[in-house]
């Protein structure tokens, strides 16, 4: 199923996205509050989780 | 920063630094459009689905048809293409109304590209003069009218005027200019390329003809892109579609558009648009926020002695052009790097995009910027004032 790989490649590029968008509402400080720190817990469990199925799909 | 590919580096300048280029705050992309690019960055992308009768706003799936359609109710008019930048904007218009020798009205500030479009036409343009607050404004627009038809014994064919423009950031009298325009019955063209995609603009309030915005100005989207939009009016004439049959072939393109050389934004750049448009529609709203943190912002920088600021006050735009000579170049006529100590000092506080060397006048634009990174700039130029001895009030 190279689909379901392909399709976590974009879901893990996207949520860097959103995490390079944090970098962007933050500089040159990068205080971050409490939600963009929920965000960014969430974009990196996000990212994980398509690693492991991409991992899961393409190298078992 | 790694490098991309091969002697191209990472652009990360909008991730670790405060970024005050005067000409790139507003076309920084949304992270949509950023998304966008990555999906439909192949070529042709747009074109998957292209079926019947074959032209780009026409394009159902991604919904590029329905876009065109919600973008010219955003901007008030009947009709709207996308085109690569602003510039195609003003060249469709003008080459399609303006004849050898014809007049142009143009403003004494207009971009460069206006020269151009109008050059390429074979016209003439005709400036109408600032007033003394650096505006231009119906009445002079008049009298410059009233002196092209003395001398030239024509009216001008087209007027063209830049609500703000590029060089002070400046708010032009374009609903009075849209009034003369009608008084006289010529077509007239708002460009906001600096207003489209920032700040509310309805072109039918403000009696334009034709409406040109950019995508990577003032629209969140990559460059090149722009928007022209006209009336039903207008939109036979300058959006004619081809009329041309080949003599050996016999060929006909029937439904492309002449001016437009058929499709327009055929890829990333206008699903980049796209994906921006609804950030868009809301920011807008938002525009009171923006000059709320410019006017802070000059507000703290006219604290610095010597300072000044060169666009009208207060300031109707982020785009603004300011004066440092009585306060960082004096400091740069005697500093080793000379001007280029002052970018030395703003870069060691992660802020770029002012003129790198230039410390007399120059322009900064703080579109986009949250209140901490406002507050944050306004600090950077009082801490560096004051590290070099000029007095902070």
């Amino acid at each position: 199923m190279v689909e379901k790989a392909v399709e976590e490649t974009f879901a893990a590029l996207f949520a860097l996205t959103d995490l390079r968008q944090i970098f962007r509402d933050t500089k040159p400080t990068y205080q971050f509050n409490s939600e963009q720190k929920r965000q960014i817990k969430e974009i990196i469990e996000k990212v994980k989780k398509s690693l492991d199925l991409i991992e899961k799909e393409l190298i078992k | 920063m790694k490098q991309m590919i091969e002697e191209v580096e990472v652009r990360a300048r909008e991730e670790l630094f405060i970024n005050i280029n005067p000409i790139q705050a507003a076309g920084r992309l949304t992270p949509e459009a950023m998304k966008a690019i990555m999906a439909y960055g192949d070529g042709y992308s747009t074109c998957d689905w292209c079926r019947k009768p074959f032209r780009l706003d026409k394009i159902q799936r991604p919904p590029i048809s329905d876009f065109h359609i919600e973008l010219a109710k955003f901007v008030g008019m009947d009709q709207v293409r996308v085109v690569p930048g602003a510039r195609r904007g003003f060249q469709a218009v003008v080459s399609s109304l303006v004849e050898k020798g014809d007049s142009v009205i143009v403003s004494a500030l207009a971009h460069y590209t206006e020269f151009l479009a109008v050059e390429g036409a074979e016209g003439i343009v005709k400036e109408v003069p600032l007033n003394e607050e650096n505006v231009v404004t119906g009445e002079e627009t008049a009298q410059k009218i009233e002196e092209v038809k003395k001398k030239t014994g024509k009216l001008p064919k087209l007027i063209i005027l830049d609500h703000f423009d590029y060089m002070l950031g400046n708010e032009h009298d374009i609903h009075g200019t849209a009034k003369v325009a009608k008084d006289y019955d010529i077509p007239f063209l708002a460009n906001c390329a600096y207003s489209l995609g920032v700040m509310p603009i309805n072109g039918r309030e403000i009696g334009a003809d034709f409406l040109v915005g950019s995508g990577h100005k003032s629209f969140a989207s990559p460059a090149p892109s722009g928007i022209l939009a006209t009336t039903d009016e207008w939109a036979d004439k300058v959006f004619r579609t081809t009329q041309m049959v080949g003599d050996v072939t016999g060929r006909k393109f029937g439904i492309k558009e002449v001016e437009l050389l058929g499709c327009t934004l055929m890829g990333a750049n206008l699903i980049a648009m796209m994906a921006s448009f609804p950030r868009v529609r809301e920011r807008v709203k938002h525009w009171n926020d923006e000059l709320e943190k410019i006017n802070y912002f000059v507000d703290e920088f006219l604290k610095i002695e010597g300072n000044n600021v060169l666009s009208e006050m207060p300031r109707k735009h982020t785009l603004t052009k300011v004066d440092t000579t009585g306060s960082f170049d004096k400091v740069a006529r005697t500093h080793k790097r000379r001007g280029f100590f002052f970018s030395d000092e703003m870069k060691k506080r992660w802020i770029v995009g002012e003129f790198v060397g230039a410390t007399r006048q120059w322009k900064l634009n703080t579109y986009g910027l949250t209140w901490d990174q406002t507050k944050h700039l306004a600090q950077a130029f009082q801490d560096i004032a004051k590290k070099y001895g000029i007095t902070v009030a």
